[in-house]
């Protein structure tokens, strides 16, 4: 048993041994490799960048129609001209994601102020449990605060959330059926699943009657993808949590940029129901981190009127320009409390 | 669970404290918890199948010794088991299979058929029920008492180390080690481990990395040139061996953990001589499975050419299917059994010249070995394929691309571990990791260990590669 002691005492000093080789020779190129986002977080420090903008695919347009076909952030940076900004946009990101980039930028870089990103859906189990959150999991592995031979060991044993394309779409049936929904007043369904049945089943009617089928698939991807009540316990909440306790420690100013959601489609495809559900999400959301100090959200959940709504068959924050503007202004508002000069 | 999975890095070290410190009479017990945790995590109610199967043939080996002496009844009790041990197998594995076939033949023949069967093949299937196969069979013959004990019978069947992708155990060996004591030895704990890393480190770092090129390769081979092509072949031997090697061996060092020895399922296959030296070599628990319970009884090989061919043919073509329910193995199988025949037949009209020098041995054998891989390699092709049209793209990209210029870009690292792998099968000829280690200094060991682990964490693909022998 000594020999066996000994022996396993001997393993651990080599593998402190190899975490040294590891950060040394090898990690830099694995992060480029499998965490490729980690560039952006070096980016903002390399540019001494006193403001950054995190975001997703919202941040950027996919109209060829617009005269100006630049970034939200670039609108909001616009307003500061003064000062050396960045933006660290990668699709399909999540308040997750923002955190390990966040936790990523250098901490003697000059960064004051960060705009991150806060969209509505990205709170709902459609999107939580979504295709994408594996690949997206197997990214973040190597950004974690732990050594970074342990986070190349769980990288490798596949020690994180990995799941398969069914077991994806069956937790989100899981959620659609077992998330109560409770609302102020009598409805005939009480969660997504039986919501989503009964207005697929009674459909969207044309003018003459008869039955629209690409809108009711339409309502009830609204329904599946808002119909969501946010919790203390949802997992996207602790990764706004997470920026708000990093955002205090490395004394940033934090703006959360609710995104604007085409609330008017949902109003006329779904109707009060759906609206009622994301206006109380977005209280919700508003009250739990527009009180905090230095902790701004900017309300842009119904700044945008449909018709600036690129996708017209999805639900997706994809802006013409007049929304990118107005969502951009609404941030850069926000933003003069901190840059009262300009 | 898989062996290169976090939960069996945790599952593991649990399981071997709780073997040494719970008294013997217990531990079965909890091998049984154990392999049937282990077996559910895939998909828990698969073990009902499994299930059927441990019940069938646990009461047709008590029946057949209860009955030793009636020979027609005892016969008929091996019958009875074999059938719905077969059935079984059948039905999950090849009834999907025949269906489609009878489907397009009726297709063929304007009749109307619409059936579909939509099983999905529960892990490790062949491998359970050619275990427990000749578990009845020995039993049959009179070389094993059954087995009263139901559960320790459930554990032969279900031992987690070889679950699912063997090696494929005989009760002479497995069923008798699961009743002695096993002591707490160092040694034991010292070889499984560095099985274990052996194994991981071939499965994650050569495997799995070379498997990522293949994949490339084979999805679309019209887009690589022919030289790219022959490299996805290559590639894709080792991937293959590398997987199913790597899984072996931490078969086999996570029962070494637990004092019990495994069969060794590769002898460095790679350097045989001929197509019959390498099924000797390779998955030798499945080649012994055939040879004993089928190529023997058929009359092996004392009996005249003719016969002996059509036996070789049977067991191969066999072999294949039992890999998969497609006609891409079954061809497989018939290509290895035709061109083992074919070397019998040239070797009966071309004696070994006896008297060679030193250097023309080696070149002979060199020229030997190259030949065997190349064909190994060929018919890997068939059995890698998705489709008979891949293969026809693979082959007519292989012939047609040599004029293309633009060459699929191999990371230098590959050719390193690829390197390593090839350095190392070549030292453990007819030896095996562990042992091979005992011959070293203890420097030299750690610095291996060392290597291994390092290369393991640091270099493994991050993909995920699930094991190829878990589909059969």
């Amino acid at each position: 048993m000594k020999k066996m002691i000994f022996k396993f005492a001997l393993l651990a000093v080599l593998l402190v041994l190899m975490n040294w080789i590891y950060a040394k020779f090898f990690f830099k190129a694995d992060l480029m490799r499998h965490s490729d986002e980690v560039e952006l977080a070096w980016k903002v420090a390399d540019d001494s960048c006193v403001m950054v903008y995190t975001g997703e695919s919202s941040n950027h347009t996919f109209s060829w129609s617009d005269n100006d076909r630049r970034k939200i952030s670039d609108f909001i940076f616009d307003h500061f001209p003064d000062e050396r900004c960045g933006d660290m946009t990668k699709d399909a990101s999540h308040g997750e994601v923002y955190y390990y980039l966040l936790a990523n930028i250098p901490e003697d870089a000059p960064v004051e102020t960060v705009i991150v990103t806060m969209n509505l859906r990205s709170f709902g189990y459609n999107w939580i449990e979504s295709d994408l959150e594996t690949p997206i999991q197997k990214q973040l592995v190597l950004l974690k605060d732990y050594p970074p031979l342990f986070n190349r060991f769980k990288l490798a044993f596949k020690a994180y959330d990995i799941k398969s394309v069914k077991e994806r779409e069956d937790a989100r049936t899981w959620h659609r059926k077992n998330d109560k929904l409770v609302f102020p007043y009598e409805t005939s369904y009480d969660n997504v699943s039986d919501w989503d049945y009964t207005t697929a089943i009674k459909g969207i009617k044309n003018d003459d009657g008869s039955r629209d089928q690409q809108l009711t698939e339409l309502a009830c991807h609204f329904i599946k993808n808002y119909g969501f009540q946010i919790h203390d316990d949802n997992p996207r909440v602790k990764d706004f949590d997470n920026i708000v306790i990093l955002a205090k420690e490395r004394h940033w100013n934090l703006v959360f940029n609710l995104l604007a959601e085409n609330v008017e489609r949902a109003q006329t495809l779904v109707g009060d129901d759906l609206v009622f559900l994301m206006r109380q999400n977005r209280d919700y959301l508003v009250e739990r981190y527009g009180n905090l100090e230095n902790v701004t959200v900017v309300d842009n959940l119904e700044a945008v009127a449909d018709q600036y709504f690129i996708d017209r068959n999805w639900t997706t924050e994809h802006y013409y320009e007049p929304g990118r503007r107005t969502v951009a202004n609404n941030v850069a508002d926000a933003l003069s409390k901190y840059y009262p000069t300009h | 669970m898989l062996f290169n999975s976090i939960e069996y890095v945790i599952f593991l070290p649990i399981v071997v404290m709780l073997f040494y410190l719970l008294p013997h009479r217990f531990r079965w017990m909890m091998l049984l918890v154990a392999s049937c945790t282990f077996y559910m995590w895939f998909v828990p109610k698969y073990i009902l199948i499994l299930l059927i199967t441990i019940i069938v043939d646990y009461s047709a080996g008590i029946l057949i010794e209860k009955h030793a002496d009636n020979h027609k009844l005892k016969k008929r009790y091996l019958v009875i088991s074999i059938v719905s041990t077969c059935l079984v197998l059948f039905i999950f594995k090849y009834l999907g299979f025949v269906n489609d076939n009878l489907v397009a033949l009726c297709q063929s023949l304007n009749i109307n058929l619409n059936t579909t069967v939509d099983l999905i093949l529960p892990i490790g299937l062949s491998f359970h029920t050619f275990q427990s196969m000749s578990y009845v069979i020995e039993v049959y013959r009179g070389n094993q008492k059954a087995e009263r004990n139901f559960g320790i019978y459930s554990l032969y069947v279900m031992f987690f180390p070889q679950l699912v992708t063997g090696p494929i155990e005989r009760p002479g060996n497995l069923l008798r080690q699961l009743r002695e004591e096993k002591k707490f030895e160092y040694d034991n704990i010292s070889k499984g481990f560095r099985l274990i890393i052996f194994g991981l480190f071939i499965k994650m770092v050569v495997a799995d990395n070379v498997g990522e090129y293949v994949d490339m390769i084979y999805a679309e081979p019209s887009k690589y040139s022919s030289w790219d092509i022959i490299l996805g072949m290559f590639f894709y031997s080792f991937q293959i061996y590398g997987d199913f090697f790597g899984y072996s061996t931490i078969a086999l060092g996570s029962a070494k953990l637990m004092g019990f020895d495994i069969t060794d399922n590769f002898n460095t296959p790679y350097l045989s001589k001929s197509i019959a030296e390498f099924w000797h070599r390779w998955h030798i628990s499945l080649s012994t499975w055939f040879r004993d319970y089928v190529y023997f009884p058929l009359g092996g090989s004392r009996v005249k050419f003719g016969r002996w061919a059509l036996n070789i043919m049977v067991v191969f073509i066999l072999s294949g299917i039992w890999h998969g329910a497609a006609w891409n193995f079954l061809f497989w199988g018939a290509a290895h059994g035709l061109l083992h025949i074919i070397e019998k037949a040239i070797l009966n009209h071309l004696p070994e010249k006896e008297n060679r020098g030193k250097l023309e041995k080696i070149v002979v054998d060199a020229f030997k070995i190259a030949k065997t891989f190349i064909l190994v390699t060929l018919f890997w092709s068939l059995f890698r394929a998705t489709s008979f049209a891949n293969i026809s793209d693979l082959f007519t990209s292989l012939v047609n691309n040599f004029g293309v210029t633009e060459h699929l870009h191999v990371e230098n690292s590959i050719w390193v571990y690829l390197g390593l792998f090839i350095l190392m099968d070549v030292l453990l000829f007819n030896s095996r990791f562990d042992r091979w280690c005992d011959n070293r200094s203890g420097v030299v060991r750690w610095a291996i260990y060392f290597v291994l682990i390092f290369m393991i964490i640091a270099c493994s693909s991050v993909n995920n590669f699930p094991f190829i022998y878990f589909q059969f």
